[in-house]
């Protein structure tokens, strides 16, 4: 019994070892990544934020409950009722090229982020300490100095982009290829990549890691690759352009964005009902109404004909898909729409990026994402209900019909591993957290 | 109409019509062979047709066999067979599967008639295609059908097959469209074309707006779907009614045949025709001129001398320009009028001697008269010398004064030949004449109403206003004296003399007429009336009404003379005013 005992616990050592083995970190090796999009240079605006996030870093970081977190910064104070904060810079943190960061060379790079939202704001740097003023108010600084636009990035003398972040930019092929390689002086510790290979515009399913779109063209997933899925963090909607109020609430009344979402979608997001995804805001849930085909036609009826015009994104053949759905549903309740690509209709088919847990954030973003003149004044984290009515005034204006909350969504290749952060809302992979075996 | 244009007309008429016959029977020959041909022609036309659709029919049949049993959709037909069927990742199965086999048409349909990927709508899945239901045993057969499209609907022809999946059946319905494409297909030869006409409710809808004439024979099928066929200036137009399923039409196809080349050798046959009718003309006409010159010139100079002749002129002669019978005609014309100038001048010759006798005798009758008593006398005065010289005297003054009488006589009958032989020229000035003619006929009053003479009636019948004329008024008071004088001895046994002035029918003249109630005059005396030494008295000259006539002449005038046997005489002078 005892023997049996022994062999028993050497068994599972033995086993529980193996296992070990095989997902503990190694560095080294280089991730070959397909990304089915492109993109022509390596700012903020153009890069997504799964490759952004490996050269530039914020201030601050967002964490699984939406709370700002320090990133580059060691922490901040607010003073002032919001008006000011005295942000404390992390030491030894090098940029690429070697330069140690300071509020000196900080300063003026997030003084020309925060001044497209903030024109009164002003930044005195002095050693680690800046202190960031505005008369009018800065109440979710530490969530703004989150937003990749307030990353502290810069480029050199011949133009590369010279950022904090875990990888550097090894070589640049505009739209094609990007190579990064491991920063071996990063203030986090060296990543377990030694270099990550970007293919751009790929259509192919064969790197270690490759995004899965939402519609063609269409790739075939290998058996054997995992699926990641991240929270809802796209929006897709519509919003207008001069379309009378009634024509846009009979159409929110015809769309069914069951189908856009299960069929169109592939089930890579849920059906928006307002702006900000549920898991975001948590009262989203408050906006849900079903389609209405005979209200829809009641205020078709109503409405003299018109020639209304539904544009889309003419690379974007999700957009176009759900553009074609979107008349089919049109035309079921009477309204004439016709599609679009890339024309100045009364109504613009608009994807998009939610990529932050900061709702106030995100819902500027949305809105100046959805080209809104009238988008909200800057919100207060720390007052929900403000938030929530901001969105409602802005659904109830009939302008906008939120269509659905997208995923983005990866394959993985078996070799592949990351570790796990738990957190319940990913909104992005985090490729210096990868490792790859032999 | 002269002779010239009657030939031109005869030669034009000839030309056009035989042109017309001709033309129209070779016309009439052409349409008929062209039409034959044009039927032949639409006939393989629609021929292949059918071959090119049973063709495809067949295509349509092996491409959704095919992907019928493809490993897509038997794999759809195993999902669809659980119990929880995810069709999403099927939605664009149906555009890649007719992708692969040249399908313009496919949908993949659940058991349900849902939608599940739709090629040719890919926005449509989850929509129920509901005449699925209306027949739950599907041949094999193809058939037409109109296809929705987001842009519109198409004409496709399609089929459906079925494959179990679990309880129900998938059904993969799809097909080639019927379009453009597939008719520019078709081998129209040339001058031929084939148009597909779509049945869309009120409206039609092709790859061009029909012509009036298709148009009104799509309206004529859509009516009463049918085989027809229509012929109009342009074109003739077949049309074949394509019905689906249920027999509702679906479209029509129109195979249209071009007459221009019809049109235009019937125009080349009209304009040839025009040609050679105006040729035909032209030519008519040079004939006519040519022919007229030939045979009518003769003619004409043969006319002008007719007309020459009939002038007075009984000199002329006509030309003999050839031995025909034109020149026949000539030379008879010149024997008759050598004829006539022989046979006048003897007549003149006859009438002069005859007048000369008549003067003579006249001369001699006249003279006759007052001599006899003259010879008498002067024997009595011979006798009386002899026989009673005492009574000499007695008859000597008788007989002188018997003498002198009788010469007076004969000096007055030399007098009256003398005047008629110098008529002096009118001496004009204005003049009224119904007074003149009051004037002269109240001079023989006392003649009328002599005693023992037989009533005769004087009515005066003279126009008031009349105007008033240029003559000489003595000679015209002789002349109706003379007329007058003549009246009353037509009348012997009584009558009414009539004297009437009025404006004559003619403008510019007046008329006086004298009218008698006498015995008339024959036909023939009314001729002769006039001729000098012609009476019918037993007393006359036969000088008075040649002395009438003499004076209206020299006036200008004329004089005729009206009379019918037992009624009565009128003479009736028109004199210029």
């Amino acid at each position: 019994m005892r023997l049996r005992a022994c062999l028993w616990f050497v068994l599972s050592s033995f086993l529980s070892c193996s296992l070990w083995g095989e997902t503990r970190p190694r560095y080294g090796g280089t991730l070959n990544v397909d990304l089915s999009m492109t993109f022509n240079s390596l700012d903020a605006e153009a890069t997504p934020l799964v490759i952004w996030h490996l050269t530039g870093e914020t201030l601050a970081r967002m964490d699984a409950r939406g709370v700002p977190q320090p990133l580059l910064a060691s922490g901040w104070q607010r003073e002032a009722d919001g008006r000011r904060w005295r942000v404390s810079l992390r030491a030894d943190v090098r940029f690429h090229d070697g330069e140690l960061l300071n509020s000196g060379s900080v300063a003026p790079i997030l003084l020309a982020a925060l001044k497209k939202t903030h024109g009164d704001v002003a930044i005195t740097a002095g050693g680690s300490t800046m202190v960031v003023e505005s008369a009018s108010g800065l109440p979710n600084l530490p969530a703004e100095l989150a937003d990749p636009h307030t990353a502290i990035v810069r480029t050199n003398e011949t133009n590369s982009l010279i950022g904090t972040g875990p990888f550097r930019v090894a070589s640049w092929e505009a739209g094609r290829r990007l190579s990064l390689a491991a920063f071996g002086d990063y203030w986090g510790g060296r990543p377990f990549l030694d270099s990550l290979v970007v293919n751009l515009g790929s259509v192919r399913a064969t790197g270690d890691v490759f995004d899965i779109p939402l519609a063609s063209p269409r790739r075939i997933v290998p058996e054997t690759a995992r699926i990641w899925q991240s929270a809802p963090r796209e929006l897709l909607a519509i919003v207008s352009q001069g379309a009378r109020p009634e024509l846009v609430q009979a159409l929110a009344l015809a769309i069914d964005r069951g189908p856009i979402v299960n069929v169109l979608a592939q089930r890579k997001g849920t059906p928006a009902y307002a702006l900000l995804p549920g898991w975001l805001t948590g009262y989203e849930f408050l906006f849900e109404s079903a389609p209405n085909a005979g209200r829809a036609r009641e205020l078709v009826s109503s409405l003299r004909p018109v020639a209304v015009t539904l544009s889309y994104s003419p690379n974007d053949s999700f957009a176009h898909a759900v553009a074609d759905r979107i008349a089919l549903n049109a035309r079921d309740v009477g309204l004439a729409l016709q599609i679009s690509p890339n024309s100045n209709g009364a109504l613009r088919l608009v994807r998009c990026s939610l990529a932050t847990a900061d709702a106030a954030s995100a819902l500027t973003t949305a809105a100046q994402c959805l080209g809104l003149e009238d988008r909200p004044a800057v919100l207060d984290n720390s007052k929900p209900e403000t938030l929530y009515q901001a969105e409602r005034a802005l659904l109830e204006s009939n302008r906008l019909i939120p269509l659905a909350h997208l995923d983005s969504v990866y394959g993985l290749a078996p070799r592949v591993h990351y570790r796990d952060p738990g957190t319940a809302n990913p909104i992005t992979l985090h490729f210096d957290d990868f490792w790859v075996d032999p | 109409m002269s002779f010239r244009t009657k030939v031109f007309l005869s030669i034009t008429a000839t030309v056009v019509i035989a042109v017309w016959i001709v033309a129209a029977v070779v016309s009439a020959l052409v349409t008929d062979s062209f039409e034959r041909i044009d039927t032949q022609r639409t006939a393989a036309l629609v021929g292949e047709f059918r071959h090119q659709f049973a063709r495809r029919s067949d295509d349509v049949s092996r491409r959704i066999d095919a992907i019928a049993n493809s490993e897509t959709v038997q794999r759809l037909a195993v999902n669809l067979s659980g119990p929880q069927p995810d069709t999403a990742q099927y939605v664009d199965e149906a555009s890649a599967l007719a992708r692969e086999q040249s399908l313009n048409f496919l949908e993949l349909i659940g058991p349900d008639r849902r939608i599940v990927s739709s090629a040719e709508w890919p926005a449509r899945f989850g929509y129920q295609e509901n005449w699925l239901a209306d027949n739950t045993n599907w041949s094999r057969g193809v058939f037409l059908r109109t296809e929705e499209l987001a842009d519109g609907s198409a004409l496709g022809l399609v089929t459906v097959r079925t494959v179990k999946a679990g309880d129900g059946v998938l059904y993969i319905a799809g097909g080639l469209e019927l379009d453009k494409g597939f008719v520019d297909t078709l081998p129209a030869t040339e001058g031929m074309q084939v148009q597909l006409y779509r049945n869309m409710g009120a409206e039609t809808a092709g790859n061009m707006p029909p012509s009036r004439l298709a148009s009104s024979l799509i309206d004529e099928v859509r009516a009463q779907p049918r085989e027809l066929t229509r012929t109009g200036v342009a074109s003739s137009i077949t049309a074949i009614p394509l019905l689906g399923i249920d027999k509702q039409l679906l479209a029509v196809l129109l195979v249209e045949s071009s007459r221009a080349e019809l049109v235009s050798l019937k125009r080349t046959i009209q304009e040839t025709a025009w040609g050679v009718g105006t040729a035909g003309v032209l030519i008519g006409l040079v004939l006519s001129f040519w022919t007229a010159s030939r045979v009518t010139k003769p003619l004409r100079e043969l006319a002008t001398s007719v007309q020459e002749v009939a002038a007075g002129d009984w000199g002329t002669r006509a030309a003999v320009r050839s031995s025909d019978e034109v020149g026949r005609l000539a030379r008879d014309f010149n024997h008759m009028t050598e004829q006539l100038t022989e046979q006048r001048d003897r007549m003149i010759q006859a009438e002069r001697v005859a007048a000369w006798r008549e003067l003579a005798r006249r001369l001699a009758h006249e003279l006759k008269n007052p001599l006899f008593p003259l010879q008498i006398t002067v024997e009595n005065l011979q006798r009386a010398r002899q026989a009673t010289p005492e009574q000499f005297d007695d008859v000597f003054r008788e007989s002188t004064q018997t003498l002198i009488a009788e010469l007076d006589n004969l000096k007055t009958i030399i007098g009256r030949f003398s005047d008629f032989a110098k008529m002096p020229a009118p001496q004009r000035e204005p003049m009224d004449l119904s007074s003149a003619a009051r004037d002269v006929a109240r001079l023989f009053d006392a003649q009328i109403h002599a005693p023992g003479r037989p009533l005769v009636e004087i009515r005066f019948e003279l126009e008031e206003n009349l105007p008033s004329i240029s003559a000489d008024p003595d000679q015209i008071r002789r002349a109706l004296s003379n007329l007058i004088l003549n009246a009353l001895d037509a009348m012997p046994r009584g009558g009414r003399l009539t004297v009437r002035t009025q404006s004559a029918g003619s403008p510019g003249r007046v008329a006086i007429e004298v009218s008698d109630t006498g015995d008339g005059l024959t036909a023939e005396e009314c001729e002769r009336l006039f001729t000098p030494y012609y009476t019918t008295k037993q007393q006359g000259t036969g000088l008075g009404l040649a002395i009438v006539q003499s004076v209206v002449s020299d006036h200008k005038g004329t004089i005729s003379v009206q009379s019918q046997p037992g009624k009565g005489t009128t003479f009736r002078i028109e004199l210029n005013r």
